[in-house]
């Protein structure tokens, strides 16, 4: 499976990455590269390592051994608050559950990252509420993340991630924890949106129907990264010329 | 990062609202108490460097007398047990120094008497009390003389040839001044010597660390509620890119806000219980409320100290959270505490022991201080280990779900489970240390003689036989009185107080007979010569020594012909006693004030003697209980923290096990078990510790031959209580937990 933006320059790029939890191999030399603007998906099946390797993609796990490059800098020898920097100014993430912080309205969410970025609190509620409405959820501003249902809150959470105008957004089964009709509205806000702002986007996904939404899609087995979809592919062709 | 650290604390619902009111209200319970010892404290100190007008001493008074400075007599008197200190004093000249507390002195026939004094001479008949003091009350003592509201203090004017014509002043003295008087040009303004300020200061530092201790464990039990929910909205945080220092922040405000309003909550509640706490009379004076305040050091400490303390506890909390942006989806699991936990503990009761190989009679080893409080910090060590341990033990043991479920998690974080217990172990262990070492010293100094003894009042008067025979006639026509005299062989009438050695004291065998514990005449003997000198040793353990026995020497002389020494007056009743008291004190001499060791000055009876120092042990017994019984308190609010937090910590799985069919009860069990488990297990080896090195101090410090004390039923009753509040607050809980894991709360975020 070939994409169209596979020939440009490689904004992220991991080589031979080893990851390990004790004595439990995560990834085994996985390699993998993303292209500007491209939305990939990674496949696998559970205990893969497919969101391990999101992670260290993403700079929250370093890697045990490889290279973990972005945009011409490596990532993986970054300091830890470096890596913090990039997720604040450049990444957005959007995971199953366990993102938002109930405590907060949606518009809170959505602020946050960009408070953290030293914007001007004026600034970044309206740009808040500004992504709220766009994501259909602007009549929510005021209430707790913990109020909202599962489709709702997944929202507030691809309005946060792209809030930022990150140039790559983090997708880690995004619609694991939706309805699948739930689950299609979220993938078509996020994968349409970040085209529409040029964002790159990496979802690691079971979900054949939210591999559909990808430009190229991976497989992941037992920490090692192949292009070969195996059983899988005909099942993601389908859901593709389904859309 | 502040505004949005109190924005997470002030405005984030019910959850947030919740947490910081129990938070506020444990830190406060915590400050409170703390206060309350430091006031305690600050008054005792305040006490302990007043000046001591009564520690003046003078001159021998000159002859002729001087026309400066002032004729002084002070000496303590005894009112149904309690002390009352008198001060006789007459004027030689203007400028004669005054007191404190008033502003001249009083006039011959008139006497100022302290607030209390004042309101007991108008309640009891004056031939009590009142006609033990010549002239009318012109006005009360201020506070600058006193100890404390229930001070006993008179000051009686006098002319100076009134104070030395005293009645019962020996005829051979008469003219001259009255035994004890003093020629005094300045007032003393040091502070008191006093022999067991330091034993006080003693028990008030132990109070102080046994509150200080559970304190420290509450305010980071507290400030660490339902951390791990907590943990999981940091790492939410950590993923939109707060770096660990933005966390350090808002984990900081949070703690901070929240043990502020505690403290602010806590300084209120102490001011509101200040006026009971001054009329609680813990060193046995009851303070000006005034005195009762803690420096303004203490309140700064309480504002600046307990909130830094807080934010302390909270950073050290986020350790975990720094790891990783996806938080506790990945912890790293714990390292299972090792047996070198229990080292800390073993040098302790390794110094402790040490300390008491340096213990006498007289004084403890120093070592064992430190050796102790290195034991008690062994104790919370060690905890986590003996709660592993405990629940492997209990696991194996134990079968159904519900051991399964909570000896799993005790094994997975021992720490946080033993955490809720720390503050009840050490009250476990400093209750067993009190409950073995106090009534075991109570216990060497209640002789049974004493009690045959204990209406019987001892007085030495020092008369020439014909005072001395209308002294007798005068104390038995009081009814319910017995007189028992004792004579002086010494020559002369002037020997005031014990005889002078052995064989100058006259008494009649049918007194013996009387004062059967005394000792007993060889059979066939009317009186014998004797040594009275062991009466008057302020040890009850001896003074009731017999003095008498078959080896003493007849005397067949004339005992009414002999100067008397010294009388012993039976009484039948407490009015009956201060009748005599007041005889005495009106026909004969003022007895001068002394120290500790020195003849009992007043006429006292035995009881009284003995119940003086038994109120000296009983205020330390006081001070320490209410350590114990402050670090129960302390202690419970630690664990109702901590089972509350631990719930909310939980929502998530525990409702996830009844979706899944678990019962409420099964639940309820796996809560109950989590505490009982390592209280139990840390409670039976801090019980055994303390009682075990309380005995080898005892052995140390007790007499040859005191029986080993065995724990009384005030112990069981104290200890009983502790663990039936810390089981009562746990079930407390439960209700909580019901609701809290209701199938409705299955969607979480």
């Amino acid at each position: 499976m070939n994409s169209p933006v596979a020939t440009r320059p490689h904004l992220i790029e991991a080589r031979d990455v080893i990851k390990s939890f004790g004595r439990t191999p995560a990834l085994r030399g996985a390699s993998v590269t993303v292209s500007p603007g491209e939305i990939l998906a990674i496949m696998g099946p559970s205990g893969s390592g497919k969101s391990t390797l999101l992670h260290c993609l993403a700079g929250i796990f370093a890697p045990d051994q490889g290279e973990v490059w972005f945009d011409g800098r490596r990532l993986d020898t970054l300091s830890e608050d470096e890596r913090t920097k990039l997720r604040r100014t450049t990444f957005g993430f959007v995971f199953q559950f366990g993102q938002l912080v109930p405590e907060l309205t949606t518009t809170d969410n959505v602020a946050l990252p960009l408070l953290l970025n030293r914007m001007r609190r004026h600034a970044a509620y309206t740009t808040a509420e500004t992504w709220l409405d766009r994501l259909g959820i602007g009549d929510k501003i005021a209430n707790r993340t913990g109020e909202l249902s599962g489709g709702e809150a997944q929202r507030v959470a691809v309005a946060r991630a792209l809030a930022l105008a990150p140039t790559v957004i983090f997708a880690d089964e995004p619609t694991g924890s939706l309805d699948s009709l739930t689950g299609e509205k979220v993938m078509d806000l996020l994968t349409g949106l970040a085209r529409e702002a040029g964002a790159t986007v990496v979802i690691v996904t079971h979900d054949t129907r939210v591999a559909a939404y990808a430009d190229r899609v991976l497989m992941v087995r037992d920490g090692l990264v192949s292009g070969d979809l195996g059983e899988v592919a005909d099942q993601v062709a389908a859901a593709k010329a389904a859309r | 990062m502040v505004r949005l650290g109190l924005q997470l604390t002030l405005r984030s619902g019910r959850e947030a609202m919740v947490r910081l009111v129990i938070t506020a209200a444990a830190v406060a319970v915590g400050v409170a108490l703390l206060l309350g010892v430091l006031a305690e404290y600050h008054a005792f100190q305040a006490n302990a460097s007043q000046a001591c007008w009564s520690c003046t001493t003078g001159q021998p008074v000159p002859s002729p007398l001087p026309s400066h400075g002032e004729l002084w007599n002070d000496s303590v008197d005894f009112y149904q047990g309690q002390t009352i200190t008198r001060l006789d004093v007459a004027p030689l000249g203007a400028g004669a120094p005054v007191p404190p507390g008033i502003t001249r002195l009083p006039a011959p026939g008139e006497y100022y008497a302290s607030p209390a004094l004042a309101a007991l001479l108008a309640a009891v008949p004056a031939d009590e009390l009142g006609d033990r003091f010549p002239g009318h009350l012109a006005g009360t003592i201020g506070d600058a003389a006193l100890n404390g509201a229930n001070d006993l203090v008179i000051y009686i004017g006098y002319t100076p040839a009134g104070l030395t014509a005293l009645p019962g002043v020996p005829a051979a003295s008469k003219g001259g001044p009255v035994p004890g008087t003093q020629w005094v040009t300045s007032i003393s303004t040091a502070p008191a010597s006093e022999v067991f300020t330091p034993f006080f200061r003693y028990a008030f530092g132990f109070g102080v660390l046994a509150v200080l201790f559970p304190l420290l464990v509450l305010i980071s039990t507290a400030t660490r509620l339902a951390a791990d929910r907590r943990e999981e909205r940091f790492a939410a945080l950590r993923l939109v890119g707060g770096t660990p220092g933005d966390i350090r922040v808002i984990a900081s405000v949070e703690s901070v806000v929240s043990a502020f309003c505690g403290a602010v909550l806590g300084i209120a509640v102490f001011l509101l219980v200040r006026p009971a706490l001054a009329g609680a009379a813990l060193v046995g004076t009851r303070y000006f409320e005034s005195d009762l305040t803690p420096t303004i050091w203490g309140y700064l400490g309480m504002l600046v100290g307990v909130p830094a303390v807080a934010a302390i506890a909270a950073l050290v909390s986020l350790r975990r959270v720094q790891i990783s942006p996806l938080g506790v989806s990945r912890r790293a699991k714990r390292k299972p505490p090792t047996f070198w936990r229990l080292s800390v503990l073993v040098v302790g009761v390794g110094l402790y022991v040490y300390g008491l190989s340096k213990t006498t009679h007289a004084s403890i080893g120093a070592p064992a201080y430190p050796g102790l409080l290195i034991t008690m910090i062994g104790l919370v060590i060690a905890g986590p280990w003996l709660t592993s341990a405990a629940s492997r033990l209990f696991g194996r043991l134990t079968p159904g779900s519900s051991a399964l479920l909570a000896t799993r998690r005790l094994a997975d974080n021992p720490k946080t489970a033993f955490r809720a217990v720390t503050g009840l172990v050490l009250a476990v262990f400093l209750g067993t240390m009190v409950g073995t070492l106090v009534p075991a010293v109570n216990s060497t100094e209640a002789s049974p003689a004493n009690a045959s003894l204990s209406n019987v009042l001892l007085a030495p008067v020092g008369l020439d036989p014909h005072a001395g025979a209308q002294l007798i006639s005068g104390l038995s026509a009081i009814p319910g009185a017995t007189v028992y005299p004792l004579y002086s062989l010494a020559g002369g009438s002037g020997s005031v107080g014990p005889g002078l050695g052995p064989g100058d004291t006259a008494v009649s065998c049918a007194v013996m007979r009387q004062l059967a514990v005394l000792g007993q005449c060889a059979p066939g003997l009317r009186a014998v010569q004797a040594s009275d000198s062991g009466l008057f040793d302020d040890n009850p353990m001896y003074n009731t020594k017999p003095f008498v026995d078959s080896t003493n020497t007849a005397y067949t002389g004339n005992l009414s012909s002999l100067p008397l020494q010294t009388v012993m007056v039976r009484v039948n009743s407490p009015a009956t006693l201060e009748r005599v008291r007041t005889y005495l004190t009106i026909n004969t001499a003022p007895q001068p004030a002394s120290g500790q060791g020195s003849a009992p000055t007043p006429p006292r009876t035995f009881g009284e003697t003995l119940q003086i120092r038994l109120d000296r042990a009983a205020t330390l017994e006081k001070i320490v209980y209410a350590a114990v019984a402050l670090t129960l308190i302390v202690a419970g609010c630690s664990l109702a923290v901590a089972v509350g937090g631990g719930l909310v910590d939980r929502k998530r799985p525990f409702t996830l096990l009844r979706v899944s069919g678990t019962q409420v009860g099964v639940l309820s069990r796996v809560v109950m078990l989590e505490a009982a488990v390592p209280l139990l297990a840390a409670t039976v080896v801090a019980a055994g510790i303390a009682y075990g090195t309380s005995i080898l101090a005892f052995v140390r410090l007790a007499p040859a031959g005191t029986a080993i004390p065995q724990l009384g039923s005030d112990y069981y009753a104290l200890m009983g209580i502790g663990l039936a509040v810390a089981f009562g607050v746990i079930a407390v809980t439960l209700p909580l937990l019901r609701r809290m894991t209701s199938p409705g709360n299955v969607r979480f975020e």
